[in-house]
């Protein structure tokens, strides 16, 4: 069994980000952390592949930078091997990120794809669905339990009003949420390990996605606006006045 | 990479344990500190990611790291608990790192996989209720019986001496007289619990710090040691000493570095949001003079600690002066930003919450334990006299 899993790396919430001048992007000059709903899967990953003896991919997309985030993310937590895709992250959008894991699950045949349901930087939400629609394949989204039973994947799904329990085929789709699992600390071992695991480098070119465009592009990124102070209205009267003339929501 | 962060692999063991420490460590240090107890299921967890045998040969169950790696570890754990931290250095570094260079490999193979993994708790017994710095005063006696060994003495202020109130801990190198004058009256031995006339005299209570860390003065009542738990040869334990004493001391002053840390980031926070006179407190020149101040101060001995990391190897020794330096300067050094933290909190440093009044209390055992601040200043201008041009 082989299953492949994403490790993307994201601005930490907790950073305060700053926009470039020409509000193109952010200064690239701030911590960053694996995406928390990938270490979810990177540990739903392992704990299957503990269970069904499977070989484990991790993959990464973007800059070089991105490679220290699939070796101390995913191998040092004992993700076999890794694969980074190396892309200039603004020209990336969820359909191009999905073409690409479809290129590298060809080029791999997992029986498995695990992703974290969303990213916590863009929370776009969309490469999961994308991927399993390009692939044919089932999905299930935000899974809070997985097991293989035989050739089948039961996921339990938090939906509003309680649990809905899916059973899909292999192979499939798997998106990640919180609660699915506590993703372990990579042990010093693992750390020590993970410099020696394989970690294998592809350019777009080597996907058969040279040129590919993105359907989706970051025209312009501004610091939201800052709200104003409250004021104290006397009565009734003068909110209605001014909820009508200044705020005109009625 | 950077001074601090040299390597990957260091930088990756940083941010692990940083994010155990914010996740595991910050949540029960208040606890622990003010019930006086060890945390023994953390202390597992810690084993479980390896970090107990940072320094010892993969062979033996540890992660083959460097001094630079300890260093990291005891920085991070410090910066949240201290107490902790002590428990932590007293076992993987006065134990297992001293074990490790020191033994023979029947011993490593023996002992190190259990106490690298936590299964086991052990310590280092030096000192005695009438001999500190003065080492070579101890009265702690080993005689021979044919192939035995056997131990009679006290020894005093022992962390990890005990587990809990009455229980012992379970693997000590103790240091006793075994003949002799001078360098070579010293032997090492390994005692276990379970040794007939190896007992807990008495759990100290009432400490002013480092409180999560349990110390104990230990008993030797004719307690019979076999051949095979001598470490190294008979007399010259003074040699194991010193080598271990170097990494001991180095780690030690991390911890003042993880108290310096953390002091400085609440003073920063807390001088940002709290208000006086309508603006924050960090408008104003006498906060700015004692932020600025730990900042610089904390960094200084930063570089000075890492930096002699870097040189130390821990098979050798010919690194007194620096070992003995960094402790000097980061112990006073941790106290004051720790001081001055409480100062810029006002009321609020004074109280458990915002944590600076307990790193001021466990600050101030770094100047006394694992060697006194005189101590220090005797082995450096011992060490220096005859170096009359620095390079």
């Amino acid at each position: 069994m082989k299953i492949l899993v994403t490790a993307k790396r994201v601005t930490d919430p907790n950073a305060k980000l700053v926009i470039d001048d020409d509000g193109s992007w952010i200064d690239d000059d701030v911590e960053y952390i694996l995406n928390p709903f990938c270490e979810n899967a990177v540990e739903c990953a392992l704990q299957l592949a503990a269970d069904h003896d499977a070989e484990t991919i991790a993959v990464g997309i973007g800059d070089e930078e991105v490679q220290r985030y699939i070796r101390q993310g995913a191998l040092a937590r004992g993700i076999d091997r890794g694969i980074h895709v190396e892309a200039d992250e603004q020209e990336l959008d969820s359909d191009l990120i999905a073409k690409i894991l479809k290129a590298l699950v060809e080029k791999e045949s997992p029986d498995l794809v695990v992703l974290g349901k969303q990213a916590v930087d863009g929370d776009s939400n969309q490469v999961g669905q994308l991927l399993a629609e390009m692939l044919g394949w089932p999905q299930a989204t935000f899974a809070s339990d997985v097991k293989i039973e035989g050739d089948e994947v039961i996921v339990t799904r938090e939906v509003d009003g309680g649990l809905e329990k899916l059973a899909v085929t292999l192979p499939a789709v798997i998106t990640a949420d919180l609660r699915l699992n506590d993703p372990r600390y990579a042990s010093l071992a693992g750390i020590m390990k993970a410099k020696r695991k394989p970690l294998e480098e592809l350019e777009l070119d080597d996907l058969d996605l040279d040129g590919e465009e993105p359907k989706v592009r970051v025209v312009k990124l501004h610091e939201p606006t800052g709200r104003s102070a409250g004021v104290f209205v006397a009565d009734v009267d003068e909110l209605i006045l001014k909820l009508t003339t200044e705020a005109r929501v009625l | 990479m950077d001074l601090f962060n040299p390597t990957e692999e260091h930088l990756a063991l940083r941010e692990m344990v940083r994010d155990f420490v914010e996740k595991e460590v910050d949540p029960q240090a208040e606890h622990h500190d003010r019930e006086e107890s060890f945390n023994i299921e953390l202390f597992r967890k810690v084993g479980a990611l390896g970090l107990l045998g940072i320094t010892v040969d993969e062979r033996w169950g540890g992660a083959g790291m460097d001094a630079t790696a300890a260093v990291i570890v005891h920085e991070e754990l410090s910066a949240a608990d201290p107490g902790f931290c002590l428990a932590f250095l007293a076992h993987s570094m006065l134990f297992v790192n001293n074990l490790s260079v020191n033994g023979n490999d029947e011993q490593r193979a023996r002992l190190l996989p259990d106490v690298c993994s936590g299964k086991k708790i052990g310590g280092m017994c030096m000192s005695e209720p009438g001999a500190g710095t003065d080492v070579l005063g101890m009265r702690t006696t080993a005689v021979q019986d044919g192939e035995d060994w056997i131990l009679n003495g006290a020894k005093m202020w022992i962390t990890n001496g005990a587990v809990s109130d009455t229980e012992l801990g379970d693997v000590f190198l103790v240091y006793a007289n075994t003949g002799g004058t001078g360098g070579k009256s010293l032997s090492l031995f390994l005692v276990e619990k379970g040794m007939a006339g190896f007992r807990l005299g008495q759990k100290i209570k009432g400490k002013l710090g480092v409180r999560a860390s349990t110390t104990a003065e230990l008993v030797f009542d004719n307690v019979r040691v076999p051949a095979c738990n001598v470490v190294g040869t008979q007399g010259n334990a003074v040699r194991s000493m010193m080598r271990n004493l170097e990494i001991e001391r180095l780690t030690l002053a991390a911890m003042s570095l993880g108290i310096a840390r953390r002091s400085v980031e609440v003073m920063i926070r807390y001088a940002n949001e709290r208000q006086a006179f309508g603006q924050p407190l960090n408008r104003f020149g006498q906060i700015q003079r004692h932020i600025a101040e730990s900042y610089a101060e904390y960094m200084a001995g930063r570089c000075y600690v890492y930096n002699t990391a870097q040189n130390l190897a821990l098979d050798s020794f010919g690194n007194r002066t620096d070992s003995d330096g960094v402790k000097l300067y980061c112990s006073t050094m941790g106290k004051n930003v720790a001081d001055r933290a409480i100062q810029v909190l006002g009321g609020y440093g004074y109280v458990a919450e915002y944590q600076v009044e307990r790193l001021w209390r466990d600050a101030k055992l770094l100047e006394i334990g694992g060697g006194t601040n005189e101590a220090h200043q005797k082995n450096m201008t011992r060490d220096l006299v005859g170096r009359t041009i620095l390079r």
